[in-house]
């Protein structure tokens, strides 16, 4: 993904998202401003207690117990505010969450290839989950103390001007000196955290690369070597973390100590004002309950800002994503009744990047029944032609019909279900052994499956799993073997059976003998339906009708087996090279 | 834990003991503040002494500045404690997966090895690090704070001694409840994630069967559950801030009311009420601050306990003490009724393996997917050891070697070709830390590199990415080819290493391997044209020996191999290829 600009408008997305949720925001704020009066005003009343409480013979009970009475309702009905405020922001957070992501799940579904071929996977699910799960941790953090935090100190304000303004002019002036501190520190730090990050970073790098190939290190008996560079990184990122930590440490005993200046610093006015008689002692430990309660608000609230900044940060991320735009709509378009296998290429270019041409001129015409096989060195664009045909891709100038019908006039669905498809590259989803085949017949019968899995030569692999059909596979077939995958991806063709036949080296983890079984099966199965195949071994695409013969992206040659080897190019010297020694 | 605890114990002693001290000393002073506010009140207050008032208020200015020393010094020998540790425990941790066989790399798998050298590794230390700092202050405090109420008034200070249980009962409950409920959020998360992935990974097959649909209703589905559980977790753990708020609250309400009888009473000054309200406060704050500590310890004990294990590990394998066989013995390897078995397996990977390979020769081992190929030939390099039997190379039965010394006879080309971040030059140097460009370019030669390395700009210093990502397949196979023959190797296995190789520079390759004189090639290959001009060729099938001989000898006589020829030669081996191989 490229990286974009800071876009200011991501709070405005974010606040669309919240839109729903208006009426719960609103609730959560008059909560909010319920607790916080609550929180503050449970001091006063203590305060005018403690008043009453003068010294030996001088204690008002009459006055005392309603007041104490007073403060118990308050702090009965404070808590239940915070807890229903709590749960309130919760309930937001964590649906805002949820939309986001599903929205973002859904945007997957319709990138095009182009896109999610070019970013990688890991860059993607971490947008759709950490940064999302980021985003609602900054939102909750935001929702529940930066609104309280600001309250709490708006309020504790009026709350101490009421009772004595010059007491509260030593808190407001003295307080954000806590601020400056934690600010001076954290610009201090910043470059200690970032080497830091940067030398934690070159550790997992060369752990990741040392202990993912301990064979290979432990082969070359590199095991020394290794040691000594790790050794030497490891001693540098404990620098780094001792200074580091220990700087960016100092900020909490550092506020704290103001914290401690401006608890002295009322402790000495009030008591001074106490003794001229403008303060009562309660009022005086009222004060310095809220000397504490008013420094806190602002050390959590720079905090909470710069956790709401990088949950936003988060948010642009995702919001990337969602923003993408998705492939060409196909509403409206035809849909491909059924087909016999025709299809052909017309004057087809395309490429991935406009400055590199891949395939030029491209012109093929298939019969129903025909097998084509494309072969040809790796980085050829064998692959990319089944890209084209599945209309992964589309293709830049010219146009690839079926059944005489332009495929962008189709609708995708019909299209691609006409292909049945296997890739090299096997892939199979967390779940039974069955969902996997039932992929794209999900009511098929047992019996159904097992016919399949038999002609896929699957089934006496599968019967000895622990649950047979029903045992469960992990993310990307777990511990199956590389084969067996591939024997289950050829399962799933075989039991929906399309008209046209995708094979792109789809046996090739498999060994030769039951390669030729599978082969047999499929030609079986392929009598009278039309396919395309890519290999690298050729003994597998000798039979093959039309034989394509690539190199970088161009077709150099194209005819049967024999008409090939008889023009002696570059498919005979292929073919002949793998018998020499 | 004892193990992990005592890196940090014998090197940091000094600082795990002075950390917690100094915040010790930091708490004290911490909890002599509301005695001083009493003196004000009651001294200062009451006998309106400003000048009494303004001497207290300069000593609390005083507990802030020595405090902020305590407290820096603390923070200090921590942080020192906790890097400290960390190094020392990655250095172990790193030594002790050096040591691990390749039995133990692939039970453990080489991903989890990874997130506890980094993840959990980090946890542990900010754990540490936390703990050291805030696991004595905390009690401290609270303790500290009802042991100050005696002091003031015993009968007062039960109150403090009722409330502590309970504050400690809602804390911990909600804690012990919510700790597996956030597990399964993780869980759920994890679920998620998976999902996502999965559609990634398969976008092509989930596009190609049309399941878009589906795949978005599976997924809100997950999403749903995992909101319900954030939703629960949620509502639990928002109730310990508004139950310990109330309970605190209705703790002072007693306090001041029973106060208020004391002091009408004479045994109770209205600044001694002061201070006791104070230091119900300050538990208040410091019960939080403990359990989130507490969260942060379990988190990172169960981490601890994850990095113990593996530095708990016994490397399986003794060293022997000889550096080399016999000179001169006829066969460079032998199996000898050797079987091999994985731990944790059912059935032997490898049984009765019995075979001989003279020196120089060339062996091919060829069999179908599974069929114990890789693990015979990593037999040699004592990469494995034999369950029952024996492997000798030179002679000498491979225990009885120094392993060092008897994996420098052997070169091997991995299946995975594996390139390291560097230069060619240095990548090359894997195999001979002395080589010499010259001998560098020889063995690129042989392993048809060299025009690889002359097309690259600044040639062996051209510049390797991780993994070797900047280069194809092939390059990348042909110079692990490349660097195993730099080793100069008395046995080179190539374990399937022609893969990715088109037939004609395969053909090329093992023409030029074949000028190697007194060098045992091992070729493991599923492809009978790749082997078939061994001077032995051993047929496995399903971790058994089929067949052993030559091509023709085999054709013959074992099923297996006619059956594996014949698949990649169909129709063909009525005499073309006689005409082919020219």
């Amino acid at each position: 993904m490229a990286e974009k600009k800071k876009n200011p408008k991501t709070l405005l997305k974010v606040l669309g998202f919240v839109k729903r949720y208006l009426f719960f925001i609103f609730l959560s704020m008059l909560l909010a401003a319920a607790s916080v009066a609550g929180t503050l005003y449970i001091p006063i009343v203590i305060g005018e207690a403690i008043d009453f409480i003068v010294g030996e013979g001088q204690v008002n009970f009459a006055a005392i117990t309603p007041l104490l009475i007073r403060a118990a309702v308050v702090a009965g009905a404070t808590a239940l505010c915070q807890w229903l405020m709590s749960v309130i922001n919760n309930r937001v957070v964590f649906h805002v969450v949820r939309d986001i992501r599903n929205t973002a799940f859904d945007r997957i579904q319709e990138l095009p290839l182009s896109f999610l071929d070019r970013n990688p996977v890991g860059d993607i699910v971490s947008r759709v989950i950490a940064d999302a799960d980021q985003f609602a941790d900054g939102l909750l953090m935001g929702f529940t103390q930066l609104f309280t935090g600001v309250m709490t100190i708006a309020g504790t304000l009026v709350f101490m001007l009421s009772i004595n303004p010059w007491i509260t002019l030593v808190v407001v002036v003295l307080t954000p000196v806590s601020l400056f501190v934690a600010k001076f520190i954290a610009k201090r730090t910043y470059n200690m955290f970032k080497l830091q990050s940067e030398t934690r970073g070159e550790q997992t790098a060369f752990i990741d690369e040392m202990i993912g190939n301990q064979k290979v290190v432990k082969a070359f008996g590199r095991e020394d070597e290794a040691i000594e560079k790790f050794d030497e990184i490891n001693l540098r990122l404990e620098k780094a973390y001792l200074s580091a930590t220990f700087f960016s440490s100092l900020v909490n005993p550092s506020t704290r100590f103001v914290n401690s200046l401006v608890y002295a610093g009322v402790g000495l006015t009030g008591a001074i004002a106490a003794i001229s008689g403008g303060l009562s002692v309660g009022a005086l430990s009222c004060f310095l309950s809220y000397a504490n309660q008013y420094t806190k608000p602002f050390n959590e609230i720079s905090g909470v800002i710069t956790e709401l900044q990088n949950a936003l940060a988060c948010a642009g991320r995702v919001f990337e994503l969602i923003e993408e735009p998705a492939q060409v709509s196909d509403e409206g378009n035809k849909v491909l009744g059924g087909t016999d296998g025709d299809v052909s290429l017309h004057d087809v270019c395309f490429s991935y990047v406009p400055e590199k041409k891949l395939i030029e001129n491209f012109n093929l015409t298939v019969t129903p029944g025909q097998r084509v096989a494309i072969v040809g060195p790796t980085g050829c664009g064998k692959t990319t032609v089944i890209n084209l045909l599945m209309r992964f891709y589309d293709v830049t100038s010219g146009k690839i019909c079926v059944e005489g019908e332009d495929i962008r006039e189709l609708t995708r669905e019909s299209l691609r279900s006409s292909y049945g498809m296997v890739l090299q590259e096997t892939w199979l989803r967390s779940g039974t052994i069955r969902d996997n085949i039932t992929m794209g017949k999900p009511d098929a019968t047992d019996e159904e499956v097992i016919a399949a899995s038999k002609a896929a030569h699957a089934h006496s692999f599968i019967k000895r799993l622990p649950d047979g059909y029903n045992t469960v596979i992990g993310e990307d077939g777990g511990s199956l073997s590389q084969g067996q995958k591939q024997l289950l991806c050829i399962a799933r063709i075989m039991l929906c059976l399309p008209p046209m036949l995708i094979l792109d080296e789809a046996t090739s983890s498999i060994d030769t003998r039951t390669e030729i079984k599978i082969q047999d099966a499929f030609a079986k199965l392929m009598k009278g339906r039309t396919s395309f195949i890519v290999a690298h071994r050729l003994s597998t695409i000798r039979d093959a009708d039309i034989i394509l013969v690539m190199k970088d992206g161009n077709i150099i040659e194209q005819g049967n087996h024999t008409e090939l080897l008889n023009k002696g190019g570059f498919y005979a010297n292929l073919y002949n090279s793998q018998f020499a020694v | 834990m004892r193990k992990l605890l005592k890196h940090l114990t014998d090197n940091y002693l000094k600082e795990t003991i002075l950390a917690p001290l100094f915040k010790m000393l930091e708490a004290i002073l911490e909890l002599l503040v509301p005695l001083v506010v009493a003196a004000i009140i009651d001294t200062g207050i009451g006998s309106g002494d400003t000048g009494y008032v303004v001497k207290m208020a300069l000593l609390l200015a005083a507990f802030g500045i020595v405090g902020l020393g305590f407290a820096v010094t603390a923070q200090y020998f921590s942080a020192k404690a906790a890097a400290g540790f960390a190094r020392s425990v990655n250095g172990a941790l790193f030594r002790k997966i050096q040591e691990f066989s390749y039995a133990q790399l692939d039970k453990t798998g080489t991903s989890t090895l990874i997130t506890r050298m980094t993840g959990d590794l980090n946890q542990v230390q900010s754990g540490v690090n936390l703990t050291l700092r805030l696991l004595l202050r905390s009690p401290f405090v609270v303790f500290g704070a009802m042991i100050m109420a005696f002091t003031i008034d015993f009968d007062m200070a039960l109150i403090f001694a009722g409330a502590i249980p309970v504050l400690a009962l809602v804390v911990f409950g909600v804690m012990f409840v919510t700790i597996p409920l956030y597990n399964k959020v993780r869980g759920g998360l994890d679920t998620v994630l998976r999902t996502t992935r999965e559609n990634l990974t398969g976008v092509r097959v989930i596009r190609a069967f049309h399941k878009e649909q589906d795949e978005i209703q599976y997924f809100s589905g997950e999403n749903q559950s995992l909101t319900r559980q954030q939703k629960k977790v949620g509502r639990i753990a928002a109730l310990m801030n508004p139950l310990t708020f109330v309970i605190i609250n209705l703790a002072i309400i007693l306090l001041i009311n029973n106060g208020a009888v004391r002091v009408e009473a004479g045994i109770l000054t209205q600044g001694a009420v002061v201070a006791l309200y104070n230091y119900m406060s300050q538990i208040l704050v410091e019960l939080i601050k403990l359990a989130n500590l507490i969260i942060n310890i379990t988190k990172s004990i169960a981490c601890g306990r994850r990095i113990e294990k593996v530095l708990e590990t016994e490397a399986m394998q003794k060293d022997g003490i000889e550096k080399n066989g016999f000179e001169g013995y006829l066969y460079a390897v032998e199996f000898r009724k050797a079987s091999l078995r994985y731990p944790d397996a059912a059935e032997n990977a490898l049984s009765d393996i019995d075979f001989t390979a003279e020196r120089g020769s060339t062996v091919g081992i060829i069999g179908g997917t599974g069929s114990g190929k890789s693990s015979l030939v990593n037999m040699i390099g004592r990469f494995y050891d034999a369950e029952e039997g024996e492997v000798f190379v030179d002679g000498l039965n491979v225990r009885d070697y120094e392993i060092e010394a008897l994996r420098s006879k052997i070169g091997i080309v991995p299946q995975k070709a594996v390139l390291f971040k560097g230069t060619i030059r240095e990548n090359m140097k894997w195999g001979n830390e002395n080589a010499t460009d010259e001998e560098i370019f020889k063995a690129l030669e042989l392993a048809q590199a060299k025009e690889i390395v002359e097309k690259k700009d600044g040639g062996l210093d051209h510049m390797i990415e991780q993994g070797g990502k900047n280069l194809s397949g092939g390059q990348r196979q042909r110079f692990t080819i490349a660097r195993a023959l730099v080793k100069k190797p008395e046995i080179l296995i190539l374990d399937d290493s022609a893969s990715a190789l088109d037939y004609a520079t395969d053909a090329a390759l093992r023409k030029s391997l074949k000028t190697l004189e007194n060098t045992t090639v091992f070729i493991v290959s599923q492809r009978t044209s790749s082997i078939q001009h061994a001077d032995k060729i051993v047929v496995l099938d399903d971790g058994e020996v089929a067949g052993i001989g030559t091509h023709d000898e085999l054709l013959q006589s074992c099923e297996v191999y006619k059956e594996i020829h014949n698949s990649q030669f169909k129709k063909e081996s009525d005499g073309k290829e006689g005409v082919n191989n020219g």
